[in-house]
């Protein structure tokens, strides 16, 4: 089995790399965005699943790279690898600045400070003038050829592909090593992972940092999907969808996160023929059932099943 | 005072809160390889003791010395890092992993590979083996049947034996064990003294805070004794067994014999 396991994972990312030279443009467009949100609730479920970080930022750093990217590469005509580099140590700084002071203080005050902190960015975007566009945002750019190479079309959902790839890489690696027990200790009981030798607040500080600018640089792929960036996209709204999905797949698994972020992103498209915008209800009581009958999420359901076949 | 030379050095070791003096002017050391208890009745200051030494608290004055280095004011995880490994009186498991990732997170500090390293795909040969000496030690402690078992599946006894597993993951040349009988049956009291036997005679340092004479008494071979945070008597079980002042302090006290 474990052998095989590497190939699987190879088959099934070079299945979603070839899928989009299937589709046409609007599935295409579908299909981005789903794995975009996919990208992001693999980072979020780092944060708040595994971590156990209560935090409400990772959309507004999804914003943070989008905004820095599009305005870094046309309000201040700068390279493309250049603007690149300096929107992933914006989305760093602003992290590290959130972090280190909201991860030393206990409990809810991190979820506090990432609360201002997106809806402080949802107004400095607004307020922004012609630098962010205001209400209206920045529109009219595209993609620029990166290295001589113009990426268009499914070759863009490739790399978004990549993306997912990349982050999820990333992230199970991490989770795998002494890293990722050291989280899960801290989630559980950061008393106990103290005296076992984990760096509590150090920990914290690398693992809020890291989700951010992950979400961060799925922020400036976004960015090239729309081709246009506008505030309302980043707002809370979005950022409580996350923390939904997280929840009703199943917080700690990246199986779930995954469940979670397909399911409740492709709902709607179900649902709004059926019942118009009451969709928002439906993920309301499926979050309720959640919490309330299965903390384990669409997965722990999953396991259950599979314990009682087995 | 000759042989063996001290691991720890506890000088006149100091704890106020407020106007309270949990613990007044405490020296003692713990030595190599030996079983050092510290007894007294509830409220003696014992748990205070042990929380400063495990950098759980701070200090109000004193010195406390791990192989020769001052240790007063560093965070837990640093000392713990030093190879000064600890158990809780009240089970503290990490509950969302199985028993054997609960141990490795006590080798936490031992980890060589770094992230960029993890990142890059390494760290598995040192991953694999950490596992493996984790597993032993779960065989160690008796718990080798639930070595992949989830925690909530361990009764409190077994989780005491999965607390002490998780602190010799961390390769401590110290153990400390807060009430390691508390919440034990009989039987496990036996079975857990002579675990705590097993770790001293693999040249591990322990000191034991203990409210149950009759457990720590036939285990310690030299033993502390704390009263209104002070310490009232040091010396062997036999000896602090017939010393006046804590005959006194546990008169009237149920569990002492």
């Amino acid at each position: 089995m474990s052998a095989w396991r590497p190939l699987a994972w190879v088959a099934l990312f070079a299945a979603l790399a070839a899928a989009p030279f299937f589709l046409g443009s609007y599935h295409n467009d579908v299909f981005r965005k789903m794995l975009l949100w996919v990208a992001l609730a693999l980072g979020y479920n780092f944060l708040f699943g595994i971590c156990g970080q209560i935090a409400f930022s990772h959309f507004a750093f999804y914003g943070v790279g989008a905004y820095s990217i599009v305005i870094l590469l046309f309000q201040f005509e700068l390279p493309f690898a250049v603007a690149a580099l300096l929107g992933l140590a914006l989305c760093a700084l602003v992290a590290l600045a959130v972090a280190i002071p909201s991860t030393r203080l206990e409990g809810f005050y991190l979820a506090l400070a990432t609360l201002a902190l997106a809806q402080l960015f949802i107004v400095l975007l607004n307020e922004g003038g012609a630098l962010t566009g205001g209400t209206g945002g920045l529109a009219n750019y595209r993609l620029p050829e990166i290295f001589g190479v113009r990426i268009a079309g499914p070759w863009y959902t490739v790399l978004i592909v990549g993306l997912v790839a990349l982050t999820f890489g990333i992230l199970w690696r991490l989770d795998r090593s002494w890293f990722g027990r050291a989280c899960r200790a801290i989630r559980d009981n950061p008393e106990a992972a103290a005296a076992m030798g984990v760096n509590v607040a150090r920990t914290k500080v690398i693992v809020f940092t890291l989700t951010s600018v992950l979400a961060g640089v799925a922020g400036m792929v976004y960015a090239f999907v729309d081709n246009t960036v506008n505030p309302p996209i980043f707002g809370l709204d979005n950022a409580f969808l996350l923390l939904f999905m997280i929840i009703v797949g199943g917080a700690g698994r990246h199986a779930g996160a995954v469940i979670g972020a397909v399911l409740l992103y492709l709902a709607p498209f179900v649902l709004s023929p059926l019942i118009g915008h009451h969709h928002v209800l439906v993920f309301g009581v499926f979050v309720l059932v959640a919490i309330l009958l299965y903390p384990r999420g669409l997965i722990g359901i999953w396991d259950a099943l599979r314990q009682r076949l087995a | 005072m000759p042989s063996a030379s001290a691991l720890l050095e506890v000088r006149g070791l100091v704890k106020r809160f407020g106007g309270l003096t949990a613990v007044d002017r405490v020296d003692f050391d713990v030595r190599e390889g030996e079983i050092l208890g510290i007894i007294g009745p509830n409220g003696a200051g014992k748990s205070t003791v042990f929380n400063l030494i495990a950098g759980a608290l701070p200090a109000s004055a004193g010195e406390v010395r791990f192989a020769g280095e001052p240790i007063l004011g560093r965070p837990p995880h640093a000392i713990a890092a030093l190879g000064i490994m600890r158990t809780f009186q009240h089970n503290r498991p990490f509950a969302g992993m199985p028993v054997v990732d609960n141990v490795l997170v006590g080798s936490h500090a031992r980890f060589r590979a770094g992230l960029w390293r993890i990142l890059a795909g390494g760290g598995g040969a040192e991953e694999r083996a950490r596992r493996r000496r984790a597993e032993e030690l779960i065989e160690f402690v008796g718990l080798g049947d639930f070595a992949h078992a989830e925690v909530d599946t361990l009764s409190f006894g077994q989780g005491r034996l999965l607390e002490i597993a998780r602190g010799l993951a961390g390769e401590p040349r110290l153990m400390l064990f807060d009430e390691p009988a508390a919440g034990l049956t009989l039987a496990e009291c036996d079975r857990l003294a002579g675990i705590i036997r097993g770790i001293a005679a693999r040249g591990i340092a322990v000191l034991l805070i203990e409210h149950d004479m009759r457990f720590l008494l036939p285990l310690a071979q030299r033993v502390v004794v704390l009263n209104f945070g002070a310490k009232i008597a040091e010396g062997t079980p036999q000896e602090v067994r017939m010393h006046p002042a804590v005959m006194a302090a546990y008169l009237g006290d149920a569990t002492a014999v």
